[in-house]
């Protein structure tokens, strides 16, 4: 084992490095005169060759507990725990031919990198930075290592390096100076390495010589990331931009770019922002991703299977990429902490252990093993094309609206904004069932006032005449203190039954019955009496009468008369001409509320030729 | 409930600035207006000996001050109508419920309601039971009390619904109102829900659920002995074992319940039991009653 310092052994060669910037920008005084030129990056991308598959279906897994920090590999095909080291991991493992590297903790305040033997785990060599040195990054392309650092050798300067190194023996291949020192963390696929620059730019360099190739401008998207897979080279940050000649000035006309619609619980990102090192931790961002796959024909990228994929802590979903619908969801018991995208399954380890690998079309668990009473901290995957075919111990694939259910009932708070998300997607679908459920989540007195907000709006826009009877049903439970019953959501169910018409005419008893309960606040009676017009419930008169009297003097509506008003208004709609007198009456009555009095005046005044 | 809606049966009396002439009004309010066509009191209670009579004048100068400006004239008009006691007072109470007023007004009308009904001069027509079963729903708990006590008076078996629904009211005191009444009514129904309200720890259903209970309810309500107040326990049993018509022996176990209760309320309902017995009758459970009180003084 070797260990290298960075400052001491691999010293800038700055003459070096100042030759390969200037063969690619001939001398002139931007580093970035050439940036954006289609056939420089055509060329670059000609060079970067899709590395051949490797066979091996790994996860390296960073455990805690009681143990105390440990790295494993664990064989997926093998289902077996081929080695534990303890290892304090910081960053990101990172798998090359045969040869990982990871950051470490080490006794420099930057910490350090670490490479083992992929076989053993053994450490082949720690390369601890100087406080002058920043690590950014790090990607490996076979045995090839490429780090991106940010020095501060000289203190009012600070400039940006990638080098690349022999990731078995650490020994450094050859560095090249950053044309600035706003740096990002590499990523390196077929002998091209892609290194963000200054937020706008990704450089491109010979993997082998560290000759610039090219330059990407990204002209209208900040390119946060960059990200190597075997169907190409990627950058960008709200969408993706497949690095060809038509992405080379970053347009979202590209045939190059793609962004999937999705839900606005999702964080559209496509990656970690490699400007931000802090990134390169295993955190919470690895658990909450878009997870992404494209088939490329003729250069245009599309999602494969036209889908995009969300991990969200312990769940994940399956989103048309162009509609944004929902296609399936999974719901896992324990906090997914990372998880990959194989190609052919959706691969996650679970912080209690398990690994578990998902149908991409269906949802069906089809792969399922772990290390049982392990702390998983975060993981990376080696398993690309990874997708067991489904055994007999494979799950089903998973029942949307229990999914969708199961995610609303959760008792854990933090996921609001996918509760309400999951309330939408349940209203969308048919049947009697989902207004069924609708109304229990109306009725459980847990849910937050968002997501009550939510179900009922879903619960009117069905308009699910066939669940007549349910919201009937749900309408005469009354309030009642000595059997602990709460009172019916009136209001959100005097909506649905009005958006319902005529057809739900025959609920007008119902809701009358709630004109005169105690606990029907005034917003459930301004809802009851618009709900009575638009079913038509002339039947429903004496209500809306005795509804008006009891309270017209009521100092309450003196502040608020809304509901007052609405049911004035409805016996003006449903009533006949003694109700018009009656509303005469309360109109003229100085005890009456003010509001409503001012209304009926007008009112009155309006209707007053339709109704001779 | 008021089919035909209150305020349609009643509003068209009120001497409104501009009066509704109803002439497809509903039964009740036929019925309600032709009583006040009686406003001396012709009917069948006017003829009983010894009820009160007021001048049709008086009753009208009233009706008008209960549904005028004057609040407080309203409110010493209900009173007056109420004191009178006499046949017809209840008609112009019933306007103002079908006109609809202020909270103040209301309770005064309801309470003057109530102490007609108490005097046995409520009459249980409809217009009197729907005005009163619509606002014994009414929002605010102390108008809704006041409409059950008044509802509880009327000797009609369409009333006991109303009053059955409010036990379970969010308000104690309007439980307690309904309880009260349903217990005066001797109306066994209420007896399981009150017991279920009771094991909540409602203590304002103690006492009438003593006044209804059967004898099997009774080790239960002792059963619940550490899940609620023992006052409350207490006070339930302790107005159980007053009732006539409970055996003596079951007295002396329910007496002892009392006994192992803690709290001053479980004193106190035995030393009202003792007192309650008259001082010349020799019943076991008077001595029973007096040991325990005496082993209370001894532990203290």
């Amino acid at each position: 084992m070797k260990t290298l310092r960075v400052g001491a052994m691999l010293p800038f060669n700055h003459a070096a490095c100042a030759l390969a910037a200037c063969a690619l920008a001939a001398c002139a005084t931007s580093p970035f005169q050439r940036a954006g030129n289609a056939d420089d990056i055509a060329g670059a991308v000609a060079r970067s060759q899709p590395p051949a598959a490797s066979g091996r279906s790994l996860a390296f897994l960073a455990l805690a507990g009681a143990a105390g920090p440990r790295l494993a590999e664990y064989d997926l095909a093998a289902s077996r725990l081929v080695w534990t080291q303890p290892a304090d991991v910081t960053t990101r493992v990172e798998v090359g031919g045969s040869v990982l590297v990871h950051g470490g903790k080490g006794t420099t305040p930057n910490g350090e990198l670490v490479a083992r033997d992929l076989a053993t785990g053994a450490t082949l060599w720690q390369h601890p930075f100087p406080s002058s040195d920043h690590l950014y990054g790090y990607a490996l392309d076979g045995d090839a290592l490429f780090v991106v650092t940010r020095s501060a050798a000289s203190p009012n300067k600070p400039v940006g390096v990638l080098a690349a190194y022999d990731a078995r023996t650490g020994s450094l291949r050859w560095q090249a100076l950053l044309p600035s020192a706003r740096v990002a963390g590499p990523a390196v696929r077929g002998g091209v390495v892609a290194v963000p620059l200054e937020s706008q730019y990704v450089l491109l360099y010979d993997g082998v010589t560290g000759l610039a190739l090219g330059q990407v401008l990204s002209t209208e998207e900040a390119a946060t990331f960059v990200r190597a897979l075997p169907e190409g080279l990627f950058y960008g940050s709200r969408g993706i931009f497949l690095l060809g000649r038509d992405t080379a000035r970053g347009s979202r006309h590209a045939t190059g770019y793609l962004a999937a619609h999705l839900p606005a619980f999702v964080r559209p990102t496509y990656d970690t922002d490699r400007y931000r090192p802090e990134q390169n931790e295993y955190s919470a961002l690895d658990r909450n991703r878009v997870l992404w796959r494209v088939a490329v024909a003729d250069g245009r990228p599309q999602f494969r299977d036209g889908l995009a994929f969300v991990h969200d802590y312990r769940f994940f979903f399956a989103f048309d990429a162009s509609t944004a619908a929902l296609r399936w969801a999974y719901v896992s018991p324990e906090d997914a902490v990372a998880s990959t995208d194989t190609g052919r399954s959706i691969l996650f380890a679970s912080a209690n252990g398990e690994i578990a690998a998902l149908d991409p079309i269906t949802g069906a668990r089809i792969y399922q093993a772990g290390l049982p009473g392990e702390v998983v901290r975060g993981a990376t995957f080696d398993a690309e094309g990874f997708g067991p075919a489904a055994t007999a111990a494979a799950s089903s694939p998973p029942d949307l609206l229990a999914s969708l259910t199961a995610i609303i009932a959760d008792p854990d708070q933090r996921f609001p904004a996918l509760k309400l998300f999951a309330i939408e997607e349940l209203g969308r679908q048919p049947g009697r069932e989902v207004t069924a459920k609708l109304l229990q989540i109306l009725e459980t007195e847990k849910t937050s006032p968002l997501a009550v907000q939510k179900a009922g709006e879903m619960l009117v826009a069905r308009r699910d005449a066939g669940a007549l009877d349910l919201l009937t049903a749900a309408l005469r439970a009354h309030a009642d203190y000595s059997t602990k019953r709460p009172a019916p959501p009136v209001e959100v169910l005097a909506r649905a039954i009005g958006a319902l018409g005529p057809l739900a005419r025959a609920v007008a008893p119902d809701l009358d019955a709630h004109l005169r309960l105690p606990e029907t606040s005034p917003a459930a009676a301004a809802e009851i009496a618009k709900a009575l017009v638009q079913i038509g419930a002339g039947e429903s008169v004496p209500a809306l009468r005795d509804f008006l009297t009891m309270y017209r003097a009521d100092p309450g509506y003196e502040r608020d008369p809304t509901a007052l008003v609405a049911a004035a208004e409805a016996l003006l709609k449903l009533g006949g001409s003694t109700d018009r007198e009656l509303l005469l009456f309360l109109a003229e009555e100085p005890h009456t509320a003010a509001g409503l009095r001012a209304h009926l005046s007008r009112a009155l005044g309006e209707t007053a030729t339709a109704a001779k | 409930m008021a089919a035909g809606g209150v305020a349609r049966a009643t509003a068209s009396q009120s001497p409104a600035p501009s009066q509704p002439q109803l002439e497809d009004a509903p039964h009740a309010a036929r019925k309600s207006k032709g009583a006040r066509g009686d406003k001396a009191g012709k009917g069948d209670r006017a003829s009983r000996p010894g009820t009160p009579v007021l001048a049709a004048d008086r009753v009208e100068a009233l009706r008008l001050a209960l549904v005028g400006a004057d609040d407080d004239a309203a409110i010493e008009a209900a009173a007056t109508l109420s004191a009178s006691g006499a046949p017809g007072a209840a008609e112009p109470l019933c306007e103002v419920l079908a006109a609809g007023a202020a909270p103040a007004r209301l309770q005064a009308v309801l309470d003057a309601m109530a102490k007609l009904g108490e005097a046995h001069q409520l009459r249980a027509d409809q217009t009197t039971l729907d005005a009163l079963s619509l606002y014994s729903g009414h929002r605010a708990p102390d108008v809704r009390r006041r409409a059950l006590k008044a509802l509880g008076t009327v000797n009609d078996p369409r009333a006991t619904p109303p009053l059955l629904e409010a036990l379970g009211d969010a308000a104690s005191d309007v439980r307690a109102a309904a309880a009260e009444a349903l217990a005066a009514r001797h109306e066994g129904r209420a007896a399981r829900r009150m017991f279920a309200l009771l094991s909540m720890g409602d203590a304002g259903v103690a006492g009438p659920l003593a006044a209804l209970a059967t004898p099997d309810m009774v080790p239960q309500i002792a059963e619940l002995t550490g899940t609620i107040d023992d006052g409350v326990i207490a006070d339930a049993l302790g107005d159980y074992v007053k009732r006539a018509d409970v055996p003596d022996k079951l007295r002396i176990d329910v007496l002892r319940t009392i006994g192992g209760l803690s709290g001053a309320v479980a004193t106190t309902a035995l030393v009202d039991y003792v007192a309650s017995v008259p001082a010349k009758e020799d019943r076991a459970s008077k001595k029973e009653a007096q040991k325990l009180l005496d082993q209370r003084s001894a532990s203290q």
